[in-house]
């Protein structure tokens, strides 16, 4: 608790930002958000757009995973489901950008819905093996449909937006950091409500829960279908950043990034999916400017390619045995040593 | 005096510094070399072919360079790994283009190459090139500034079932391909030419891409007996388990594969089994001396050791980028993506050395060329089966 943060009420106790201090940074971490697309290159900027997308899925997954307890690696099929919804929208109905996304989301929720059923009966690995087959499922149904372009895939043209052409990082910027602020917001609320203590309360003991009145099957569903809404958003805006879906852009691989994010960045906890997510997607960006400042960088690419996916790989198993509560113990630690500021302890 | 740690510290973080600041003037000073970008797999899934890739890009850049430049203005390559993933792919697109001026580009798949493509068409500054030989790509239209640095994958079918009707007319030809977008690609307009040709296709058969047991694929290809199987889609597995079922059951058809199987190292893997392992190669191989070939002579002595058919893709990639940059520059002309392909259109009857073993003439985004080799295992080469084909 920061030093001088008096509340005198159960609301104030909820609220999301709670000091003055938290609403400066915040308005601080905004005007960087605005500023940074006409400071950034292409290059940043491209990043900048990945990493939001990605953030957006993750912060969905720790809705499913870390909140709720309930292990997936279906988030890459529903991001496919997103994407092709988002595709064939734009191809054949050429409805507004919004629309699309949302429709993306809900498509996604159905098949999350789906996928969620077995969790009333398997939990842990079990549910993680079903899960993997969505993957699977949805992959045959987007290779083998001709109105989802077979193996080949789906191209779209630029998003549009209020009759502006989306076509560069820095336009789309405009649309998928804003998304994914009102995604993480609404998923920060959702823990103030009586739906997101549910789900806390069935990942923290789920028979326990249902003593409590918890109906498991309503709230493990809508925690799937949440889940899944996140991932079929952040899908389509996946669609429109990179213009071609393909059954090969959702490989099972994805999910693994997805939940090794949430991991890492701390799960049940917001800030972890955030962090993680940035973790994982910069990590190996960083890695590569890192060695590229080394004596005669350029010219070892070839041979310091390998090493630097090492480092990576032991820069996660490094923060699974010093911080397993992620990255976002490391932020709370960094924190707490300001908000005791002067005390030490 | 003796420098504290400290103060050798500080130092180094000055240098670091100084040599941030520095960096954008060398940059500018170096405006007009002439760049290649690449986004080149060195990890990942595609690392056999992309380390090959980016040392023949790297080999032909330094020969040019050592021999003056393109009108004295140099070629300057700059690679970045991308694990074969199309988004780390498009990120080191990115920032390559955001750091260089760019002219000139590698990609690592279909994939990148059709993601990439609006932002091509978009700035109009870059002619691409990459390691993918899907047939949609061979589109100057949709793909107005991209090429194929060989046959697509269609018209490596094509070479194949020439030189089937041309040995064996009438001959039944089986089609085993991965479920992937590479593996589904040259199939139904393959069985289409083939039909044309006066062949049959009795079986096709798609499995996963890594499979491992293939032993109910096998029985369903010994009750078609093809005189020929083709193998598409693959690198190497499942096709050694194929060969090794199918001899054991007694079947008698000749083994055939493309491009990407036909690496002289892959095949050898095949052991035994692979002995007249048969494929479409666009390229000499490394060791191949039957012809006069002063460019992999140069190889040669560069390298005493082989180097792959992919160390040759990138080469001859690097080679026919120079010769565009070469073409647009004599016009006079500005170096974009317009031009460079239109100089690239004006190659006619060229001569590569040797790495292709006739003079080559690009038709719409691809070089239709290609010939047959079979492997000798006893000799562990690949041998040359058919003379060269140019559709």
């Amino acid at each position: 608790m920061r030093i001088g943060t008096l509340k005198e009420t159960y609301i104030a106790d909820a609220a999301l930002f709670d000091s003055r201090t938290q609403k400066v940074w915040l308005a601080l971490a905004a005007g960087v958000l605005l500023l940074f697309p006409f400071m950034a290159t292409d290059y940043w900027l491209y990043l900048a757009c990945l990493v939001s997308i990605n953030v957006a899925s993750a912060c969905g997954l720790n809705i499913l995973t870390g909140y709720t307890g309930l292990v997936s690696l279906g988030q890459a099929a529903f991001m496919g489901l997103g994407a092709y919804t988002v595709a064939i929208l734009e191809l054949r109905v050429g409805s507004p950008l919004v629309l699309n996304l949302l429709a993306g989301g809900f498509v996604a929720m159905l098949g999350g819905l789906v996928v969620g059923i077995p969790s009333l009966r398997v939990k842990g690995l079990y549910l993680a093996i079903a899960t993997i087959a969505a993957s699977f499922i949805a992959h045959f149904l987007f290779a083998n449909s001709a109105f989802t372009g077979g193996t080949g895939g789906l191209t779209l043209p630029p998003a549009k937006f209020l009759g502006l052409v989306l076509d560069t990082s820095f336009r789309l910027y405009w649309v998928i950091v804003p998304v994914t602020v009102l995604m993480l917001l609404g998923a920060a609320n959702l823990f103030r409500t009586r739906v997101g203590r549910a789900f806390i309360a069935i990942r923290d003991r789920d028979i326990s829960a249902e003593v409590l009145g918890i109906a498991l099957l309503r709230y493990k569903l809508l925690s799937f279908g949440l889940s899944s809404f996140y991932a079929g958003v952040a899908g389509g805006l996946w669609a429109y950043f990179f213009r071609v879906v393909t059954p090969e852009s959702f490989p099972l691989s994805m999910s693994i990034f997805f939940l090794a994010a949430i991991i890492v960045g701390g799960m049940g906890s917001m800030l972890g999916a955030i962090l993680g997510a940035v973790f994982m997607t910069m990590v190996p960006e960083l890695l590569k400017l890192g060695v590229a400042l080394l004596p005669h960088g350029a010219e070892l690419t070839v041979f310091l390619s390998p090493v630097r996916t090492m480092v990576f790989g032991l820069l996660i198993i490094g923060f699974l045995v010093f911080e397993p509560h992620g990255l976002a113990e490391v932020w709370r630690r960094v924190r707490r040593f300001f908000h005791l500021w002067p005390f030490r302890n | 005096m003796k420098s504290s740690p400290v103060s050798q510290g500080r130092r180094a973080l000055l240098l670091a510094a100084g040599a941030t600041l520095v960096t954008p003037l060398v940059q500018a000073q170096a405006a007009e070399d002439i760049v290649i970008g690449g986004s080149i797999p060195m990890t990942g899934v595609f690392a056999f072919a992309g380390v090959g890739i980016n040392a023949g890009i790297a080999d032909y850049v330094k020969i040019v360079n050592d021999g003056g430049g393109i009108k004295g203005r140099k070629l300057r390559y700059v690679p970045e790994d991308t694990g074969y993933k199309v988004d780390v792919s498009v990120a080191a697109f990115k920032k390559i283009t955001s750091q260089n001026k760019v002219n000139l580009y590698y990609g690592d798949s279909t994939a990148f190459s059709k993601t990439i493509n609006p932002e091509l068409d978009r700035t109009g500054n870059i002619l691409m090139a990459g390691a993918s030989f899907a047939t949609e790509l061979n589109d100057p239209v949709k793909y107005p500034n991209q090429f194929l640095v060989g046959p697509d994958y269609t018209e490596m079918f094509g070479i194949l079932l020439r030189h089937i009707a041309k040995e064996k007319p009438g001959a039944k030809v089986a089609f085993v391909y991965s479920d992937s977008e590479f593996g589904r690609d040259p199939i139904d307009s393959s069985e289409a030419l083939a039909k044309k040709l006066g062949l049959t296709v009795p079986v096709k058969i798609m499995t996963p891409a890594g499979s491992v047991d293939v032993s109910g694929e096998v029985i369903k290809l010994r009750r078609a007996a093809p005189d020929y199987t083709i193998f598409h889609g693959y690198i190497l597995a499942p096709i050694p388990e194929f060969i090794t079922q199918g001899k054991q059951q007694g079947m008698t058809t000749k083994w055939m594969g493309t491009f990407w199987t036909m690496d002289s190292s892959t095949v050898m893997k095949m052991g035994e089994a692979g002995d007249g392992f048969m494929g479409v190669m666009p390229y000499r191989y490394y060791y191949d001396t039957a012809a006069k070939s002063p460019m992999l002579e140069k190889i040669r002595q560069l390298h005493p050791d082989y180097q792959s058919t992919a160390y040759i893709q990138g080469f001859l990639t690097a080679m026919l980028f120079t010769e565009a940059a070469k073409r647009t520059l004599n016009a006079n002309k500005e170096l974009n993506g317009k031009n460079l392909k239109a100089a690239l259109d004006s190659i006619k009857d060229f001569d590569t050395g040797g790495l292709i073993g006739v003079p080559i003439t690009i038709k719409g985004n691809s070089i239709p060329v290609g010939r047959v080799y079979k492997a000798d295992m006893k000799a562990q080469k690949m041998v040359a089966a058919s003379d060269w084909i140019a559709l």
